[in-house]
């Protein structure tokens, strides 16, 4: 539904301008133009030309449609926002502005089936509900109690991904060694909604975070460790402080045991490493500093820094929905992140997000880089010397190779 | 037979479309001991191809104008979904719902969704989802055809309406290609999984379809049904066993060997889904 | 009940449904057949093929080879493409006429809509996409059939009404040899049909565009193990009537171009068969294939996830598997699909 020009002059609608304030809560008001978002959006690395983040800003405040689906790329990595002069939150103004477009049956394809997953399968990756608990099987986690120390709320990802029930178990594993009470909610645990937030369907995240705050409460669950950073963003940031949920993410709570000295690494673990900070992390909750706790607290480890670390890390391009959304080959953030950690000389590039892991991973087998992705939990488990391999089922015999 | 009638492009299009909401395969059982299915522990959700049915439908309502009904027959606990799909944008929805329905093969099932659409009245185009996730047989949407006396369109993935002709245009699906039919309105077409994109909840809808929007429930007096052509009475098939397939988990089953004997034994394996079509 | 249109007790012959399309037979009626004859063998019932269409006589003698004793010809321009109506008109008036104790159709997506709507005009039961046919004790036919996404698996009667009906997946059975020595009568019947029988037109047809993976029913997919070989990746494929895929890795090396891509970000696809080769099998992948009926993977490292979303697993090297298996299921077709 494009305005048409009359004699050259932009028709300017009125009725949109007033949706996109309230749907931004005024928050586009404040923008002047300067463009700074643009220079700063790591699209610009990337892509011939670089979002346009001001014009997106412009036309919001102008009332004019957005015409193509430049507010679809934003990853919410924030940082623009960490750049703009006037505090403009310019990934809630891409994230009010997908909510329209939903709205206007303008969201692009593919993402209405993300919806529908987490509807019928509570989860955004079509996969059996039923199964959610059988990453655990044969790990005896117990379901959680109002007396334990915490909830360990595992995830879509960690739950149903492969790759990251690698690092559910590793937490399993460091918690136990912590001697941590601690149960999960098994196939009743709910989805935090993340996917919903970050595609701007704002409608349906205020009805998750009530059913999941009444879920809670019921269970009586107050203190939570997330694996994902963005689990963890939703309950610190969409979860309304009433619930008196105290969401930590698992890096802050390693952080805290080890301080506590419920875990104290003794063996050296000789490694060259380097961190990648998630946005999640970093600059959207500002933190920064308990990943590198525990980094420190493992002898052996020489921590090497990328120029673009703490808040000024380079976002992976997994964040604010992009996960569902298909990143041509070339135009990666994680490619370049991986170059980036290659060129510090570690061996191994330590992060503490699924997604990060998933788009790094990604993008050292595209660029065929020598570098080996580690999350922060399986690198600390693996010091620790604990087992967290998969109780395998019996198979029949493999090719002699 | 009730329809539209004749050239009245202005009204806009009726579609009246048939929904069920299905258990989860994967947590179907099979009762041991009685050999029978056992479906009370599964989380339901719409047949996915009804999703499909309705998408189309609403979206023929967007070029068109008109408005869309919603008929499902089952339980009483199928109104919470009818209510799901007047969020989606339906405009009305019935349900009937009564013991007698129950049990009912596909004869038994299309003839009273047939009495249930001419109850409903009006019509110029019924759609439905090309086959339910739990019976799969794609029988009832030809059946209602039947019933009805009017033609159908099975396997569709693309429907248009020329409603001035009152025509369909829809190509259906063909293994190997597919063909663009024409007919007349009205008709009974049956839509393929994945042929749109349903959308989502329109949630400025969803507390009117929640709670003030009206389900018309029916039984089968009201619909002066005679019960012994509905449900089991009326079926002529019957299940005579059931079993839990073999196939209902993934296999894993691995193969070992040289590369000669592994491919070997794995055309053994597969020899079933290799013959030639 | 409603009563059925004649009784059992009158009831007679195995009947088998012959779609063709263009003057060919579909292979699934051939291999129904191949079926019917030996269901009618052991329970001493006669065969008779229906066929009907436009200059398709020449299609008789075959019919025959394969095991017809009957073949009942209807023949009009107005059948020569199928369309519901007028083909429903035909059979449902031989049926009452000749009053069969089965019919057979292949479940292709014209014989199921054809077998959905005789089955109401004639008041009876049809079992549908079966996976195997046999009689019972009481000669009953039973047609066995999966539920709730192939997870159930159910054995379906028609006890009292006629014929009984049921559709069979093309490829379930095994295509029967012709036999040449066989004999049996060619009878054409009369066949009345106006403009008004028939109120679907087919505007066009269109053949296999190919390259559409979430239609297809055979996918042969590649990743990164077949290390830019997608030519060995499309003989399989050719072999077996199956597309080829792609994993999002060999779409971003460029060795096939993106509409092959299966996963989260591509297609979904829900083909009957799918090998997977090379493919490590994560999430964003495997999501792609979760409704494949059958999985095969193959994959050099023995702890790729794709295993655990498969079927039959091979832990070996892409390049070394599929030469040979080419060859195996080159013979194995060549003994007439086993």
């Amino acid at each position: 539904m494009k305005r048409a020009k009359a004699n050259g002059v932009l028709d300017l609608d009125d009725a949109l301008w007033e949706r996109v304030m309230e749907a931004t809560d005024g928050a586009v008001a404040p923008c002047f133009q300067c463009g700074v978002c643009t220079a700063t959006c790591p699209w610009g690395l990337v892509r011939q030309e670089p979002v346009n983040v001001r014009q997106l800003m412009h036309r919001a405040q102008l009332g004019i449609e957005q015409e193509d689906g430049a507010m679809w790329w934003c990853t919410t990595c924030r940082a623009c926002e960490m750049q703009c002069p006037r505090g403009v939150p310019i990934a809630d103004v891409m994230l009010a502005l997908r909510g329209l477009a939903w709205k206007d049956r303008r969201a692009p394809e593919g993402l209405a089936p993300v919806m529908w997953a987490l509807y019928w399968d509570n989860n955004p990756w079509r996969r059996p509900p039923s199964q959610r608990s059988r990453w655990a099987k044969g790990l005896d986690i117990k379901a959680f109690e109002p007396g334990d120390d915490i909830l360990y709320y595992v995830g879509c990802t960690a739950s149903y991904d492969a790759r990251t029930q690698k690092v559910a178990r590793a937490l399993v594993a460091l918690f136990r060694e912590a001697e941590v009470a601690f149960g999960t909610l098994g196939e009743d645990e709910p989805c935090c909604g993340d996917a919903a937030y970050g595609l701007g369907q704002q409608d349906y995240v205020r009805r998750i975070v009530e059913a999941n705050v009444e879920l809670f409460a019921q269970r009586g669950v107050q203190t939570l460790v997330t694996t994902s950073p963005h689990c963890y963003d939703m309950f610190r940031n969409q979860y309304p402080a009433e619930a008196g949920l105290q969401p930590l993410h698992y890096s802050q709570y390693l952080a805290s045991l080890i301080e506590d000295g419920r875990l104290h690494f003794e063996r050296p673990f000789e490694a060259r490493v380097t961190f990648h900070d998630p946005c999640y992390l970093a600059r959207r909750n500002e933190a920064t500093e308990a990943p590198r706790r525990v980094l420190s607290a493992i002898p052996g480890l020489e921590l090497v820094e990328m120029a673009r670390s703490g808040e000024g890390t380079l976002c992976c391009g997994g964040g604010g929905g992009r996960m569902w959304m298909e990143t041509q080959a070339g135009e990666r953030f994680a490619d370049l992140r991986v170059q980036e950690a290659a060129g510090t000389g570690a061996e191994l590039l330590v992060t503490t997000c699924p997604h990060c892991v998933a788009c790094l991973e990604d993008a050292v087998k595209v660029t065929g880089r020598d570098l080996r992705i580690v999350d922060l939990a399986e690198l600390a488990a693996a010091a620790l010397g604990l087992e967290t391999t998969a109780p395998r089922p019996e198979q029949a015999a493999r090719s002699p190779k | 037979m009730s329809g539209g009638t004749g050239a009245d492009s202005m009204r806009g299009l009726h579609t009246i479309v048939c929904m069920k909401a299905v258990p989860k395969s994967e947590e179907v059982t099979v009762n041991e001991e009685t050999r029978t299915l056992d479906r009370s522990k599964a989380r339901s959700e719409i047949n996915g191809p009804d999703l499909n049915a309705l998408e189309a439908a609403l979206q023929l309502k967007e070029a068109h104008g008109g408005r869309v009904s919603l008929l499902s027959m089952g339980p009483p606990l199928f109104e919470r979904y009818l209510r799901l799909g007047l969020a989606m944008g339906a405009d009305d929805a019935y349900l009937m719902s009564d013991r007698a329905f129950g049990g009912a093969d596909t004869l038994a099932t299309s003839c009273a969704l047939a009495a249930g659409i001419r109850a409903i009245g009006g019509f110029d185009l019924i759609l439905c989802g090309e086959e339910s996730s739990d019976g799969a047989t794609a029988q009832v949407p030809p059946g209602i055809a039947e019933w009805l006396d009017v033609p159908q369109i099975t396997y569709a993935t693309h429907i248009q309406s020329l409603p001035r002709k009152r025509l369909v245009h829809a190509r259906r699906e063909l293994r190997g290609g597919y063909e663009v039919v024409e007919a007349p309105l009205p008709c009974v077409a049956s839509i393929k999984l994945g042929a749109n994109e349903p959308r989502f909840f329109d949630f400025d809808r969803w507390d009117w379809a929640m709670e003030e929007a009206p389900v018309v429930v029916w039984t089968a007096a009201s619909l002066e049904l005679d019960e012994q052509s509905l449900g089991q009475p009326g079926s002529p098939t019957i299940v005579a066993s059931v079993d839990i397939a073999p196939s209902a988990e993934r296999r894993r089953e691995f193969i070992g060997g040289t590369p000669e004997e592994e491919a070997e034994q794995l055309v053994q394996m597969i020899r079933a889904w290799i013959r030639p079509s | 009940m409603t009563a059925p249109l004649y009784p059992p007790d009158q009831a007679s012959g195995l009947w088998v449904y012959l779609e063709q399309q263009d003057g060919v037979l579909e292979p699934v009626s051939v291999e129904l057949l191949g079926k019917a004859r030996q269901l009618a063998d052991q329970s001493g019932q006669a065969v008779t093929a229906v066929l009907a269409g436009y200059e398709i006589g020449h299609l008789s003698a075959p019919a025959v080879a394969h095991g017809a004793d009957e073949v009942l010809v209807a023949e009009h321009r107005l059948l020569r493409q199928y369309t519901t109506a007028p083909y429903a008109k035909v059979v449902a008036a031989l049926i009452e006429e000749r009053k069969p104790n089965m019919l057979l159709l292949g479940a292709t997506a014209n014989g199921r809509d054809l077998a959905g709507r005789l089955a109401v005009r004639l008041r009876t039961g049809l079992t549908a996409d079966c996976t195997d046919l046999a009689l019972n004790e009481d000669g009953l036919l039973v047609g066995m059939v999966t539920g709730f996404g192939n997870g159930i698996l159910a054995g379906i009667l028609c006890p009292q009404h006629r014929p009984q009906m049921a559709t069979v997946r093309p490829g379930v059975f095994a295509r029967s040899q012709p036999g040449e020595w066989r004999s049996g009568r060619i009878k054409r019947v009369p066949v009345t049909l106006a403009e008004a029988d028939a109120p679907v037109r087919v505007l066009r047809q269109v053949t296999s565009r190919g390259g559409d993976i979430t239609a297809a029913e055979r996918l042969v997919i590649g990743g990164r193990g077949v290390h830019g070989d997608f030519d060995t990746l499309r003989e399989l494929a050719a072999l077996i009537e199956a597309e080829v895929g792609a994993s999002r890795v060999a779409v971003d090396e460029g060795w096939i171009d993106r509409e092959a891509m299966v996963g989260q970000t591509g297609y979904v696809t829900r083909p009957k068969l799918a090998i997977v080769c090379g493919v490590s099998g994560a999430m964003q992948f495997t999501v792609g294939i979760q409704d494949a009926e059958t999985v095969v993977a193959i994959n050099s490292d023995p702890e790729a996830p794709i295993f655990d979303a498969a079927d039959y697993c091979i832990v070996d090297d892409v390049s070394e598997v599929l030469p040979p298996l080419i060859e195996a299921i080159r013979r194995e077709r060549g003994n007439g699909g086993g």
